[in-house]
């Protein structure tokens, strides 16, 4: 080969410098390397394909090449945390720019310059050597904040209790990735000692380096050069080849799956559609599931975010989203293995044969099952899109509608639905009771209104529902919006047999207020229950009800923001807003209720640790509200004591479940003489000081 | 074995009754008919012992086309078939007509034992159980909380004032059902959707050959009298408070 000298001016480095003999034995090194990554990657295709239902996840690509991008590119969600973001991006951005600076170098060497055409000089060298060095060193760095943090601060969410998650592959994968850079540091280093060039300094980590070899001399540092090269370029290889066998897969699949993500709203589900003719229903066995709730399994990278914020695992229960989407992949991995064996043999790759266990109890314990509250935190959070919540209601659906098997105070619960459609089983012509004396009109009496106000089953039979109602219908009334209820018409939303599993139930019961709400021509509704509001907004639409949404609080906003009510009472004391999973994560409503409180005289706000998109479930959703909770500690209890702590007098709520959780929270701590929690419309009611007019 | 459970039709008991104008009985709008909860532990206790010993469960039930909602709900929790004695001739009948329609249907099919409700919801009589027995001539536990069947009798626990009674009867006999004898099972859906196809054998009076005469005859439905209101006790202090409860309790509660 023909040798170039380089100068100051016509600044570069020799490729291959020193090693160019071993040219062609890296290229077959190399061949072999990516053939052992290729196999590894073809195995897992067949895992991937051997199990799951068909669903639909390519289409809308645009969308889907966002996510990609603000994803996987950007890294948006993992930067969401500062110490496991920065850690990860240094490692992931340093790969990013060594894997297009080696990609430039080689086409440079391979295509340009043959032609003659070498770029890689002057000023561009010295910044690509620059940025290559700085970029591995972030790696490095990268890679030392993951040790010490796996192995020395040992965070909770690297593990499950008192188990620590380590394996062995996790510690090798990092020690792979340091080695891999700091061989490439001395190969630098002693080439630099060697060629001397004076402008190396450019390749800052290599120079500093050099400084040690300096007094070897030549034939000795060539020698050590040759072999630290094969050393570095072996541990590269090896790196490649071992991906696809490893968590370093998380490279290919959790990107996949950025691009794969629901593009429904979240948390929410595909309606079962055939009730009459099909034997099972929901997920009982994996095989149940479809090809992309399994490959979610495998995109899971155990960082244990999700873990984090679980209201399940951190009130002692032993639900934790990560172990459940890890043991969801331990079993995939063996029937997966199973099913790849029989497809070899030629018969179906149906996963059939011994008898597969049960996701419903065995793969997932079911006191792990019924522990979610569909809170949404780890969905939310999960940098690598993974869906749990889904599963988690298709799990619940098998319990419930194909094995009715499961809790009696449930099974009351959708009993007193179905009859009286109202999860307490009041009589369902007390619906409208507490409306008697304010002079609301029903759709019956005048459908010719703006709004419905669909107050839902706690609005219509709480005792403490009852009086957000009043407060709300009132606001409304002395801003002068025409609105109506449905009275008796009204029904259930459903929320808590489709969370709780029961879409049988919940699609009866959806269809009858769609009914209605069809019938009087509805097209703005408003509701006070978030759970109420998610349903209509999100999921009826899936059975025929196209209705324009909005949550009280959005309309309260409204109301003060155009000065049709007027705040004038000041309302004191400090004030703590407790976000509603399914109006914050689930609807993205977390500014109109804190507007709202800012907008009252003489509210000091106070904010809990966890707020906004990381808030502190109730332990009300996922049909919890329902259901005894007696593992570990309360929920709502513990919520109330992150309220406690803001030294706040009031809860400020926007939900009726919360609202009775965090009221029995405040009996269970014992302060009902100093605390109260309150509806965002009871504070604005008080605060419009119209009560007198109003009686 | 044979089993046999007898099912009521009946209002929610949430339901709101309003009694017809002119008291002829009690007017049907809006109300949400199930199946009375006696007679579901009744059904719940056949399927259980069906699990256990094998056979099959028949439903039988008296009442108007409505009532074949109440049938189908058992057949959802897993009996097998149903007899649906549906006759206008039969509407209004008292305990004792039902008793003998319930027999003439119950004769005509194979029998071990035969569950029912301690007692209806809605009338509250407890009596049709008893006459049943009586009328096939078999014995009778009945308010039963607890049952062992073993081959060709039955242990029974029945609670009376402060103890427990323990029966044994052969079979084939009348068990009433009462609270506490099971928790009844939710029906699955692969449950709801086979019982729409489950076999109902829909037979009137004439059919079953039954002629009983009405012993008894209801002369008119009255609502209860509307409670009076609550009082709230209004005072400045506790001592204002308290005398004025003392008045009120002495003076119109006349208790003190
Ligand atoms: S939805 Fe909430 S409760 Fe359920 S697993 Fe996720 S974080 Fe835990
Ligand atoms: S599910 Fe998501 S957030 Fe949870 S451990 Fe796996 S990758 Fe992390």
């Amino acid at each position: 080969m023909e040798r170039v000298t380089f100068s100051v001016g016509n600044e570069g480095r020799q490729v291959f410098w020193n090693v160019h003999d071993f040219e062609w034995l890296l290229y077959a090194f190399s061949v072999v390397a990516l053939a052992i990554f290729a196999y590894g990657l073809y195995r897992r295709w067949k895992m991937w394909t051997a199990i799951g239902k068909p669903e639909m996840r390519i289409d809308r690509i645009g969308e889907r090449l966002k996510a990609l991008f603000v994803n996987s590119l950007l890294q948006l969600k993992t930067f969401r945390e500062l110490y496991p973001g920065v850690m990860h991006g240094l490692i992931f951005f340093g790969f990013l720019v060594l894997f297009i600076g080696s990609a430039v170098d080689a086409v440079e060497f391979h295509i340009t310059e043959p032609f003659g055409f070498a770029f890689l000089r002057g000023r561009f060298y010295l910044v690509f050597s620059f940025l290559m060095d700085l970029f591995g060193l972030f790696i490095f760095i990268g890679i030392m904040l993951a040790l010490y943090r796996r192995y020395l601060l040992k965070p909770d969410r690297l593990g499950y209790r008192e188990e620590r998650d380590n394996t062995p592959d996790d510690a090798f994968a990092l020690i792979l990735i340091a080695l891999i850079v700091a061989t490439g540091f001395v190969v630098e280093a002693l080439r630099i000692s060697v060629t001397h060039s004076p402008w190396e300094y450019w390749s800052f980590g290599g120079w500093v380096l050099a400084e040690v070899f300096a007094g070897a001399d030549v034939r000795t540092a060539e020698m050590f050069h040759r072999i630290l090269w094969w050393l570095h370029v072996f541990i590269s290889l090896l790196f490649i080849a071992y991906i696809p066998y490893s968590r370093l897969l998380h490279i290919l699949t959790t990107p996949a799956n950025h691009f794969f993500l629901s593009l429904k709203p979240a948390g929410s589900l595909e309606p079962i559609r055939d009730f009459e003719t099909a034997e099972s229903f929901g997920a009982g066995r994996l095989e149940d599931f479809t090809w992309k709730q399994i490959f979610d399994a495998d995109a899971c990278t155990r960082c244990g975010r999700c873990q984090d914020g679980c209201p399940a695992y951190l009130s002692g229960k032993p639900l934790s989203p990560k172990k459940l989407i890890q043991d969801i992949k331990t079993h995939w991995l063996d029937r997966a293995a199973i099913a790849g064996k029989q497809s070899s043999g030629g018969g179906e790759a149906s996963g059939a044969g011994e008898p597969a266990k049960t996701l419903t109890g065995e793969v997932v314990d079911l006191h792990e099952l019924w522990a979610c509250t569909n809170c949404m935190y780890c969905m939310e959070h999960c940098p690598s899109a993974i869906e749990h919540v889904p599963k988690v209601v298709n799990m619940r659906q098998y319990k419930v509608l194909t094995e009715a098997d499961f809790a009696p105070e449930l099974q009351l619960t959708y009993r007193n639905m179905e009859n009286n459609s109202n999860p307490w089983g009041i009589g369902a012509h007390l619906r409208a009771d507490w409306a008697k004396e304010l002079g609301i009109k029903t759709l019956a009496e005048d459908p010719a209104v703006e709004y419905l106000f669909y107050v839902g089953c706690s609005g219509s039979f709480d005792d403490r529902g009852k009086k957000v109602s009043v407060a709300f219908a009132r606001i409304l009334q002395a801003a002068g919006i025409k609105f109506g209820i449905l009275g008796t018409e009204e029904g259930c939303c459903g929320d808590s047999a489709m969370r709780g599993g029961n879409e049988y139930l919940y699609q009866s019961l959806a269809q009858a207020n769609i009914e209605v709400m069809n019938r009087y021509g509805v097209k703005k509704i408003i509701t006070t229950c978030p759970h109420g509001y998610n349903a209509l907004k999100k999921d009826y639409p899936n059975f025929g009800g196209n209705f324009e949404v909005y949550h009280h609080t959005e309309i309260i906003a409204e109301l003060i923001a155009k000065g049709k009510i007027a705040l004038k009472k000041p309302v004191k004391g400090t004030f703590t807003y407790h976000d509603s999973c399914f109006l914050g994560r689930y609807n993205d409503i977390y500014e109109q209720p804190r507007t709202i409180l800012k907008a009252v005289p003489g509210v000091k706000l106070a904010e809990m640790e966890r707020t906004l998109s990381q808030s502190f479930c109730c332990g009300a959703g996922g049909a919890r509200m329902w259901m005894e909770e007696d593992i570990g500690e309360r929920i709502n209890d513990m919520r109330t004591d992150q309220a406690i702590a803001t030294g706040a007098g009031t809860i400020a709520v926007a939900c009726p479940f919360c609202l009775t959780m965090l009221s029995d929270g405040i009996k269970d701590r014992k302060r009902e003489e100093s605390m109260a929690a309150l509806d965002i419309a009871e504070i604005v009611w008080k605060a419009m000081d119209r009560d007198a007019a109003a009686t | 074995m044979n089993i046999v459970a007898c099912v009521k039709q009946v209002p929610d008991t949430e339901a709101q009754i309003r009694v017809k104008p002119d008291g002829s009985g009690i007017d049907e709008t809006g109300i949400k008919w199930v199946m009375n909860a006696y007679d579901e532990y009744g059904v719940e206790e056949a399927l259980r012992l069906k699990e256990k010993h094998g056979g099959d469960v028949t439903i039988v039930s008296l009442g108007p086309a409505r009532s074949l909602e109440a049938i189908r709900t058992a057949l959802a929790m897993g009996a097998d078939k149903g007899i649906h004695i549906c006759d206008p001739a039969l509407d209004g009948a008292d305990a004792y007509v039902t008793a003998s329609a319930l027999a003439a249907a119950i004769k005509g099919i194979p029998f071990d034992v035969i569950f029912c409700g301690q007692r209806a919801v809605d009338d509250d009589a407890g009596q049709v159980g008893a006459m049943l027995a009586e009328l096939l001539g078999i014995p009778q536990v009945t308010v039963v909380t607890k049952l062992e069947v073993n081959g060709a009798s039955i242990r029974a626990t029945k609670p009376v004032e402060g103890a427990q009674l323990l029966i044994e009867s052969p079979l084939p006999c009348v068990i009433t059902a009462q609270k506490g004898l099971n928790e009844p099972r939710y029906a699955s859906l692969p449950g709801i959707m086979k019982a729409k196809k489950k076999p109902v054998d829909v037979k009137n009076a004439q059919a079953l050959g039954v002629s009983a005469e009405a012993k008894l005859k209801v002369l008119k439905f009255v609502p209860p009298p509307a409670r009076p209101p609550g009082k709230i006790i209004s005072g400045d202090d506790a001592v204002a408070k308290a005398s004025q409860l003392v008045g009120l309790l002495r003076q119109e509660a006349k208790v003190i």
